[in-house]
């Protein structure tokens, strides 16, 4: 497990990747996440593409097509004002994070893993698993090693696993090579964001090494 | 039919006026607060055509276009109160929505694969000296910028942050070599970045 604390600044193709969303939507979700609680704002890149959509043909839709959408919008659930997440800590983290964990809480949902740890999996496309892990303060993870690649991402509260102590907002990288033993600081549930490759090689890990 | 008349499918539109940026958020924040439909209409004729050339600039036919570009503006009307008009204008934050959608529909048929060259670095842990810049003033400088670039830059740049296409795809499509791609991507984001550190 290596704990990585900064690095070097993104260059143009993985700004590209991420803003056009070539890059996997976990990955996306992940940086998105990494850089507003740091407070990065990457919307250059992103604003680009919005400039761009100015720009674009305007392609004739049928006439219906208004209706089509609002007689949509009364079938399905009315604009929500709040989300209200099961652990409220999560509702400061930045809103994608927030939407995606409320769209998954209305889906499958939380699902124990072991004994006070719990996940969650996010409903992202793409190949890579995304999922908020919770655990209970105080409590260790069983020792386990890595299929693929993971990279963490501390939400709320902290862990520490031997090699390093996590606070929100600090990043860590496993490799099939780490076997490692996470446990929740005592002081509150841990939260955390990971996503991982399960096996095949995302190339956008290699930001790490 | 789209990029008609232009000879690589160039982007022949032009960016909204500052005011009507301010005047589109405005029209979203009447969708959240109050469920405005004539706002929302506004918007939908604004942007459902426009999202639905997108998605046929990236290879959907009309039929899936029309469906998945009413999908986004449904989309729109449901996460209105999500907007934050300090983070992002109506057009990237709609641009964002429409992106996510169409990996959702094609996940099934296109693996987005990264060229093994891309390096992918990590974001810079330094804060930015102005983070909290009104997204306003970011997006107008960021439209100013595209403005000043030559015709050929902005286009690598749209490729590449819109259409998606990696470095040797855009060098494939317009005969150029990869490193000539690579070097006038750079350029652009760089004169595009400098703008935006402007006092």
């Amino acid at each position: 497990m290596m704990k990585v604390r900064s690095g070097q600044i993104m260059d143009e193709a993985t700004h590209a990747a991420l803003a056009s969303g070539r890059a996997e939507p976990g990955l996306g979700l992940f940086v998105d996440s990494l850089m507003a609680m740091r407070g990065i704002s990457d919307l250059a890149a992103e604003a680009i593409a919005g400039a761009a959509l100015e720009c674009e043909d305007s392609t004739e839709l049928p006439p219906h097509a208004l209706d089509m959408v609002f007689a949509a919008i009364e079938r399905g659930p009315q604009p929500t004002t709040k989300r209200s997440l099961r652990y409220p800590e999560l509702s400061g983290l930045p809103a994608a994070l927030v939407d995606a964990i409320a769209t998954a809480e209305r889906g499958r949902g939380w699902k124990a893993a072991t004994r006070g740890v719990s996940q969650l999996q996010l409903n992202l496309s793409g190949r890579a698993r995304t999922e908020i892990i919770r655990i209970e303060a105080g409590t260790a993870v069983p020792r386990h090693s890595h299929k693929g690649q993971e990279l963490t991402l501390c939400l709320v509260g902290g862990y520490s696993d031997g090699r390093g102590a996590y606070g929100p907002g600090d990043v860590s990288i496993a490799d099939p090579s780490v076997r490692h033993q996470p446990k929740a600081d005592d002081d509150g549930a841990c939260f955390v964001l990971a996503v991982s490759d399960a096996g095949f090689k995302i190339a956008i890990l290699d930001w790490f090494r | 039919m789209v990029g008609s008349g232009s000879s690589e499918g160039r982007l022949a539109g032009e960016v909204l006026a500052q005011e009507d940026r301010v005047r589109f958020a405005d029209l979203l924040v009447a969708v959240a607060t109050t469920q405005d439909r004539a706002a929302f209409s506004e918007l939908f004729n604004y942007y459902a055509p426009r999202v639905k050339s997108y998605l046929m600039r990236l290879g959907s036919d009309n039929a899936q276009a029309e469906e998945i570009s009413q999908d986004v503006m449904v989309t729109v009307w449901r996460k209105a109160s999500l907007f934050d008009r300090l983070q992002a204008s109506v057009s990237t934050w709609i641009f964002r929505i429409a992106r996510n959608r169409r990996i959702d529909v094609f996940r099934r048929t296109k693996k987005p694969d990264l060229d093994p060259e891309e390096t992918m670095l990590l974001p810079s842990g330094v804060e930015a000296p102005d983070a909290r810049v009104d997204a306003m003033e970011t997006e107008a400088r960021v439209r100013a910028a595209m403005k000043d670039l030559p015709s050929e830059q902005l286009q690598l740049l749209q490729l590449s942050f819109y259409e998606g296409l990696s470095h040797r795809e855009i060098a494939e499509k317009l005969d150029l070599p990869l490193g000539t791609v690579k070097s006038r991507i750079r350029m652009a984001f760089s004169k595009m970045k400098s703008r935006l550190d402007e006092e």
